[in-house]
């Protein structure tokens, strides 16, 4: 019975919805201090491609490969957050699109290492993997009546939703902390925070090394389920493509680049009916969102208006309540 | 917040749940066989939005028209099930999943690119389906896997067919060599230049490379008008190369130019004009060819479409009738069994030519070498 429900294409696109999480939620991160950064494909590219290499060339486990590919993009984050700490706005956007294309010509260009445009093919598999390791110790996945296929697919599906849940808890955590509140006096006014004895550079500098951190987890993630990765893949689309997770949804709480991405990589999906029609009902949409909600779909008011709603259902309308939405 | 979070769950819950209902629906074969008419579901994995989308409209164009003509025999019944790629791997991926799992399909052709096939080639195979590509040319495609076959002609046979006829006609020693470094299929079809360069102990003066979307080549040929080559070898598609024909034959270059598959369209005509003259190109496909089926085809879709189909029209179409053949011959929509009779196809008579996979899977062929002379690709003898 559960083994005819569970379908690797369902599990496949969910894998997708969360790996488009996480990268929300990497430029998420850096947004929250008030930095457009659209180096996180760069970043995402710099983790598949250190992960993948790794793997394949050193044979090591994927873990080991996933944690180094995330410490590699992170350590790229520190080297460009720091030199890019005097710019803001659309300046800082460019220098980061700048810095995700000189990441992908190095991909290119650098043939011996990467293959160049060709990519890397045979990467190791994680749910593969993760089905040979649990076989070496004697489990078959026909005893809990699963095909190996459906297994594969459900053990990455699973790994990565606990994965995801928990970026997702952390990140929720810091927010309401010490850190969390620098990032948001950031954000509001860098000056007001530096006299306030803020330690600026430090939490800039944190809040991108966190954003590479993630993307670049994300990247070794992506790696290791599609097994082939190309320098096409983390070109500037990718870029736009995440930040549009975040836009559509909303950069103010972190549900907004949530709901972005869960909505944005299922919405084509759920469309493939109309097939060639699917993609400009997605720009539509995109568009009149734009359009009627500019901060992105999830934002504070609507959040307090839910919460709200939720807590005084029956009581008479209270104080305040006027004044969200 | 706490409130917030609920109703995220609920609603996450919710959705899963329409999720898995809807995939419990998708659990029956459709397909199978009454009375040795052979029916089948095969899934189309295809370019059909974005940037690449001509390829993927000629790619159904030519299937569907393969598929009437089939249905209309009588033997086999097939229903074709497209899916959209975008051109991206992890569309193609689940895509090739949504087919393979929700639909059951026999059988999958497509997906167009080479990267998309080197995501979904290891996954058919691995679930054992089938799967033909029918424009994925690069290197390593059929080697996937028992499962993954091709019917497009890869670079490493045409180019060498090209290169081969143009040497001898004009007599080549020293060759300029001219690519996009930027883009997989002008990258592939580069190696296989170099590599049958050295084969053919040609001399390489020099090795420029170029970036997608540039449209000043100057530099690049200026250099290699100094070193004087007896011929140039341009890995590019289309868009490029005609505009580096063009800038070529204005600095007054004008040996002749071999190109790989991308290169191979008659836009190049269109683009670069008289400057085009001189491109020799190895082709499965020439709708010139006389021959009845060819002629046939090439009436019929031009009727339906109002131009004359591309090789990928002639190759979507061709890989369709491989594949009615192999299930003809193994009367079952088994998987397996249509894999084994795929395997053993050999000697087809399709509008390319005689075709037959080889034990790789992979293609066996001789392709039709053209050279464009006064704007317009006539074969190269």
């Amino acid at each position: 019975m559960l083994a005819e429900l569970i379908n690797p294409y369902y599990l496949q696109v969910g894998c997708f919805i969360l790996i488009n999480i996480i990268l929300g939620i990497s430029v998420y991160i850096t947004l929250s201090t008030g930095q457009l950064s659209l180096a996180n494909a760069g970043f995402m590219g710099i983790g598949a491609y250190t992960s993948a290499l790794l793997t394949i060339h050193f044979d090591l486990p994927i873990i080991i490969g996933i944690i180094i590919g995330a410490l590699v993009a992170a350590l790229c984050g520190v080297l460009i957050g720091i030199p890019t700490l005097r710019l803001q706005g659309v300046y800082l956007a460019i220098v980061t699109l700048g810095f995700g294309e000189v990441i992908r010509v190095i991909f290119v260009n650098w043939e011996t290492l990467t293959n160049g445009s060709v990519g890397i093919s045979g990467i190791p598999h994680i749910g593969r993997e993760i089905l040979k390791t649990l076989q070496g110790f004697g489990f078959q996945p026909m005893s809990i009546g699963l095909q190996n296929n459906q297994f594969i697919f459900l053990s990455i599906f699973i790994l990565l939703l606990l994965i995801t849940i928990f970026v997702i808890w952390f990140f929720r955590r810091q927010h309401q902390s010490r850190v969390g509140r620098a990032f948001a006096a950031i954000k509001l006014d860098e000056k007001a925070a530096e006299s306030m004895g803020i330690n600026i550079t430090y939490y800039k500098v944190l809040a991108f090394a966190q954003g590479a951190l993630v993307a670049g987890f994300a990247g070794a993630m992506y790696a290791h389920i599609l097994a082939y990765i190309s320098p096409a893949d983390f070109a500037y689309h990718r870029a736009v493509e995440i930040l549009i997770f975040v836009v559509f949804g909303g950069s103010e709480v972190i549900w907004g680049p949530i709901f972005g991405a869960f909505f944005l990589t299922l919405m084509p999906e759920v469309l493939r009916f109309i097939s060639e029609y699917r993609y400009m009902i997605y720009g539509l949409i995109i568009i009149i969102m734009m359009a009627v909600r500019p901060q992105g779909l999830i934002d504070v008011p609507l959040l307090k208006a839910l919460s709200k709603k939720g807590r005084k259902r029956g009581q008479k309308h209270g104080t305040g309540n006027h004044k969200s939405m | 917040m706490r409130q917030v979070l609920k109703k995220f769950v609920g609603v996450a819950a919710v959705s899963s749940m329409l999720l898995l209902s809807a995939c419990g629906n998708s659990g029956d074969q459709t397909s199978g066989s009454e009375g040795g008419k052979v029916e089948a579901d095969i899934g189309v994995v295809s370019f059909l939005t974005g940037s690449g989308a001509a390829y993927g409209e000629a790619i159904q164009g030519g299937l569907k028209l393969a598929q009437e003509e089939i249905n209309a025999k009588g033997d086999v019944k097939i229903n074709l099930i497209f899916e959209d790629s975008a051109g991206k791997q992890d569309q193609a991926l689940t895509a090739a999943q949504k087919l393979i799992n929700s639909d059951n399909v026999t059988a999958i052709i497509g997906p167009t690119l080479s990267t998309e096939m080197n995501v979904v080639g290891p996954e058919a195979d691995l679930s054992g389906v089938p799967i033909i590509g029918t424009s994925t040319t690069a290197e390593g495609i059929p080697q996937i896997g028992d499962y993954v076959f091709r019917n497009s002609i890869p670079e490493a046979l045409a180019i060498p067919a090209s290169m081969q006829k143009a040497v001898d006609k004009y007599d080549v020693k020293k060759v300029a060599i001219l690519y996009g470094n930027d883009d997989v299929f002008t990258k592939s079809g580069y190696d296989t230049m170099k590599k049958t360069a050295e084969e053919m102990g040609l001399e390489v003066l020099t090795t420029e490379t170029f970036q997608k979307g540039q449209s000043d080549y100057n530099a690049q040929l200026t250099k290699i008008k100094n070193l004087n080559p007896d011929l140039i070898l341009a890995s590019a598609l289309y868009n490029e190369g005609a505009v580096i024909m063009d800038q070529a034959r204005k600095m007054g270059i004008d040996v002749p130019f071999v190109g790989g598959n991308g290169f191979n369209s008659p836009e190049v005509i269109n683009i670069a004009g008289k400057s085009s003259n001189g491109l020799i190109v190895a082709t499965p496909w020439y709708s010139e060819k006389e021959d009845e089926k060819v002629q046939e085809f090439v009436t019929k879709f031009e009727e339906e479409h109002g131009h004359v189909p591309d090789q990928f029209a002639a190759q979507a179409y061709d890989a369709l009738y491989i594949l009615a053949d192999a299930l003809k011959n193994a009367g079952s929509s088994d998987r397996d069994a249509v894999k084994d009779a795929l395997a053993k196809t050999k000697d087809f008579e399709g509008i390319l030519g005689n075709f037959s996979f080889d034990e790789e899977g992979d293609v066996l062929m001789d392709p039709t070498v053209l050279v464009i002379e006064e704007e317009k690709f006539v074969e190269f003898k």
